[in-house]
């Protein structure tokens, strides 16, 4: 009798106190939990990679530049859209014009109406190629947007490793 | 030594607009001297095809011209620039300071107005899951320069100088007050013009 009233205490404590405590269910998270804006995945280790690609999106002003320098992002000021859409053309153009040669991303800045494009190439063609191509996009987008546009091109022997993810 | 003594005796008005007027006629002996820029002069008829070189702008020394009319006056010259990176205005503010130090003009106020913080909380996802948002924040980082009484061509010279230097990702407003000569029919207080009449007629 002893025994059994013993466990029916047990029982009612049970339940009393440790209903809400120490619980053990199933999460189930949605499949967007995690971001994965911008980032590279740590991996096994084997693969190189950029100082850009290294430092997540929410590194930018700490530990990370712009890489579009404009003023449209500013308070008060208009033109964000067309600006974004000008440097997306920019990148897919030069990304296609230098297939293999860039070795990282593209700096876009913008003086005024100037437009600057500041490129690291790898040594991939010889110099003469790399003249034409260069003279070939100023000349290109600059009849396109109707500004003057430079570009400032820095060579490489090979791609700037940061780390191995 | 007459045009100073000229100033202290006329009231002056100050308004606050963002354009020239030649209104002003304190030193009617002063002379304007206009520093035309670079990019106004020489307009050259070349065909739209080659028109727009990525090559070096032209940079020719800017002709100096005399004129007759009266230099506009301010009383302050504002100066508020914006950027989302506070290194580069720190640098900026450097620069601008010690250009106007270099050209004797006197700075009234250089400080830092509050930062302005832009927040925005989006859908993460595309077509559903309302509970997972991502929030993005836009910062504007500001600085001021107030430089007090200045005439018109050195604020031009001035401007122009800082202008050109202007980093990429920076914004700039300029404001500024100009000194206006009060306008006659104000001159005298109605009240003073109506008394001397009765006295007159009496």
């Amino acid at each position: 009798l002893i025994f059994v009233s013993f466990q029916t205490v047990c029982r009612q404590l049970n339940s009393t106190l440790w209903l809400n405590v120490g619980g053990r269910s199933i999460h189930s998270s949605a499949v967007c939990c995690k971001n994965r804006a911008a980032r590279i995945r740590v991996g096994k280790g084997d693969r190189p990679v950029t100082y850009e690609q290294a430092l997540h999106p929410h590194q930018i002003a700490h530990r990370k530049g712009w890489l579009s320098q404009h003023t449209s992002n500013l308070q008060g000021e208009d033109g964000a859209a067309d600006r974004t859409v000008e440097d997306l053309f920019i990148r897919r153009l030069i990304y296609g014009t230098f297939h293999g040669c860039l070795a990282d991303e593209l700096v876009i800045k913008r003086r005024g109406n100037l437009l600057v494009i500041c490129a690291l190439m790898l040594q991939k063609l010889p110099p003469h190629k790399y003249y034409f191509l260069v003279g070939y996009t100023e000349e290109l987008l600059s009849h396109f947007y109707k500004c003057p546009v430079k570009m400032e091109i820095q060579m490489l022997e090979e791609k700037s490793v940061y780390k191995y993810l | 030594m007459t045009a100073s003594m000229r100033i202290a005796s006329v009231r002056l008005l100050s308004k606050t607009r963002h354009y020239f007027s030649s209104e002003v006629a304190v030193q009617p002996g002063a002379r304007t001297v206009h520093h035309q820029p670079a990019s106004t002069r020489n307009v050259c008829l070349i065909p739209v095809a080659f028109l727009h070189k990525g090559r070096a702008y032209g940079t020719q020394s800017s002709s100096v011209t005399v004129t007759e009319e009266p230099d506009l006056l301010f009383q302050k010259l504002s100066v508020l620039v914006k950027s989302h990176d506070k290194a580069v205005l720190d640098s900026y503010e450097f620069f601008a300071t010690l250009a106007a130090k270099e050209l004797g003009l006197t700075l009234a106020k250089v400080f830092e107005p509050p930062k302005n913080i832009e927040r925005l909380t989006l859908l993460k996802s595309v077509h559903i899951f309302k509970k997972h948002r991502v929030q993005y924040e836009m910062r504007t980082h500001y600085r001021c320069i107030e430089i007090s009484r200045i005439t018109g061509s050195t604020s031009r010279v001035y401007l122009e100088y800082i202008q050109r230097n202007l980093p990429e990702g920076v914004a700039m407003e300029v404001t500024k007050t100009a000194i206006e000569k009060v306008p006659d029919h104000i001159q005298m207080p109605l009240w003073s013009v109506q008394s001397q009449e009765k006295q007159g007629s009496q």
